[in-house]
């Protein structure tokens, strides 16, 4: 008899899904345990740490933490990709289409250009992340879409007021979507039915929405565990999709982690190692540092 | 299944407008619709009526004018309830008492001061329980009181707080342990719920759907009464026990997993339903899609 033995099997499995293309991919999901919970099955793979590059240069009140690592980057996508891989080893980039928010006309082709300038610059896959207005997401993102056909991107945020244009064009060009939704594992629901309807289930990321410690991370987190008890222990066909989680930015937005730079590291690191244990697949972190402390942390859990 | 017609109340604009111009015309004739469409009681919710704590006595006369039932007085101010309790001719129900120190101290005894029948709904001053358990330690407390001031478990209809299924599914799932356990805690006493409350917010075509089969299924574990749209003709026919046919199909939905594939379109959309309001999907608005 062995301590196995004792387990219940469990329902469901979340979906893998693989970002990229050939030569260059990274595989999410696969997992029939719950989060890390390796000592109970199969435990596929650790999730994914990619780390977020802007497409225009940051605020000023942007922590120098991050910009003592890219302070000579950040009027170059390209170079900060680049940098993000070659020198503090990024599994994928997000490329957070910062450019959308700025005033003034957008000048969609521009923005897509400068994604694929990228896309053919790192020998990684590639998030695009719009800023969360609907209307410049939806207009961006099915250029992007576009131009960068084949790339096999994961492009987001799509919402419940644009997710068929979106999807529409991820689905032409075979790229995936990551479908957001507002801390409410309900509408979560929603969004893949209403989705699903017409795009293939296991090319869709859920994006249930994150707060870092002090801001609402325990909210983050009892959604995450949420969705994953209704992926894996009630096999919920509709929510298996694997989950995107973004400690970095919001993170780097808290006040504590401005003000200390060693803060500022351990507040992403703790953000981001929390939202890994309640069910982020793939989490999009900010610096370097923060994102080795996760690593090191994670390399504790065994894959079978 | 005891119902309550909950048409005459406050939210509504033609019922606020009237009550308003004291116009009882708009009024009676929903008292009258309720009647004949199959109520039980009509609930009279005034709100808080706090300027005007007389309007709840001149609506029962209005309604009295056209209407036989027996009337569900709705409100917190026990000024208004006090002044609508002393003109109805049948024994009304005191909707609502709580187990809140003000509630207890000025609604409650006017349950015994009148000698009928009042809802004691689970909210305490620690404000609404999280479930079935905690649900049960409140309610039996708040009992307890109400028997020591004269109210026997007999005219007690329990009110466990109902909430929306898109915001707390697992709170409408725990209505079914509730009133599994009511009996047991408290022998003899009544039960109802508000039960349309369980839909808001979701798709208005597919509220009804929602509340008639969530009513038969907590009608299974005992629930007693309910306040409910009585507009709604199919409800009604379900509570009075003219759709046999659905209520076995319910029933069996609960306890197995029934395959959709093999039902008509009515009898899969009653199994998908059943299916959320136990608990055994994740509730989304589109449920009824998958």
């Amino acid at each position: 008899m062995q301590i196995s033995d004792f387990f219940e099997k469990y329902k469901g499995t979340v979906q893998e899904l693989t970002i990229g293309k050939e030569g260059k991919s990274v595989t999410i999901g696969g997992d029939s345990v719950l989060p890390l919970h390796s000592f109970e099955g199969t435990m596929t793979r650790l999730p994914v740490l990619a780390l977020e590059v802007w497409d225009a240069p940051p605020p000023e009140n942007w922590a120098e933490h991050l910009r003592s690592h890219f302070g000579d980057v950040v009027n170059s996508p390209v170079l900060w990709a680049k940098k993000c891989v070659e020198t503090y080893g990024a599994e994928m980039i997000c490329l957070y289409l910062a450019s959308l928010a700025e005033d003034g006309e957008i000048d969609v082709a521009a923005v897509a250009a400068r994604v694929k300038e990228v896309a053919d610059a790192v020998p990684v896959p590639l998030i695009v992340y719009g800023v969360g207005d609907k209307d410049a997401d939806a207009a961006a993102l099915k250029e992007i879409a576009r131009v960068c056909a084949g790339e096999g991107l994961m492009l987001g945020p799509l919402v419940k007021d644009n997710l068929i244009e979106i999807a529409q064009a991820a689905m032409e060009y075979g790229h995936s979507v990551i479908a957001q939704s507002p801390l409410d594992i309900n509408l979560a629901k929603e969004l893949n039915i209403k989705l699903t309807k017409f795009f293939p289930k296991d090319k869709i990321v859920m994006d249930p929405m994150t707060s870092a410690l002090g801001y609402g991370m325990d909210y983050s987190f009892s959604v995450f565990e949420r969705l994953k008890h209704v992926a894996v222990l009630f096999g919920d066909d509709m929510m298996k999709m694997p989950i995107i989680s973004s400690p970095g930015r919001e993170s780097w937005r808290a006040k504590e982690a401005k003000l200390n730079e060693q803060h500022g590291i351990l507040w992403e690191a703790m953000t981001t190692m929390t939202l890994v244990l309640a069910g982020a697949n793939v989490a999009i972190m900010a610096s370097p540092d923060s994102m080795k402390l996760v690593k090191k942390m994670m390399g504790q859990f065994t894959v079978s | 299944m005891i119902l309550i017609g909950e048409e005459i109340q406050i939210l509504s604009k033609v019922v606020s407008a009237a009550l308003k111009d004291r116009d009882p015309a708009p009024l009676q004739d929903i008292a009258k619709k309720l009647t004949e469409a199959g109520a039980d009681y009509i609930d009279l919710n005034v709100g808080p009526a706090k300027k005007d704590p007389d309007i709840l006595p001149w609506l029962v006369e209005v309604v009295q004018g056209v209407s036989d039932l027996p009337l569900a007085l709705d409100t917190l101010n026990p000024v208004a309830m006090e002044k609508g309790l002393a003109v109805c001719k049948k024994t009304p129900l005191i909707n609502s008492a709580s187990g809140r120190t003000d509630s207890k101290a000025t609604m409650m005894p006017l349950a015994a001061k009148y000698n009928c029948d009042v809802v004691i709904s689970v909210l305490t001053d620690a404000g609404i329980p999280s479930d079935a358990a905690s649900s049960a330690e409140a309610i039996m407390e708040t009992i307890d009181y109400a028997n020591s001031i004269g109210i026997p478990n007999e005219r007690i209809w329990v009110d466990p707080i109902m909430m929306p299924i898109g915001v707390d599914q697992p709170r409408v799932v725990a209505m079914i342990e509730f009133f599994e356990m009511l009996q047991d805690i408290a022998p003899g006493a009544k039960s109802t719920l508000g039960l349309s409350n369980m839909s808001s917010g979701a798709p208005h075509e597919l509220r009804g759907i929602l509340n008639r089969i969530m009513m038969v299924v907590l009608g299974r574990y005992g629930m007693y009464s309910a306040i409910v749209e009585t507009f709604d003709s199919d409800l009604v026919a379900l509570a009075k026990g003219q759709r046999p046919a659905d209520v076995e199909l319910i029933y069996r939905a609960i306890d197995e997993d029934i395959n959709i594939a093999d039902l008509s379109p009515h009898e899969a959309a009653i199994v998908k339903t059943v299916n959320v309001v136990t608990g055994k999907n994740l509730y989304s608005h589109s449920w009824l899609d998958i």
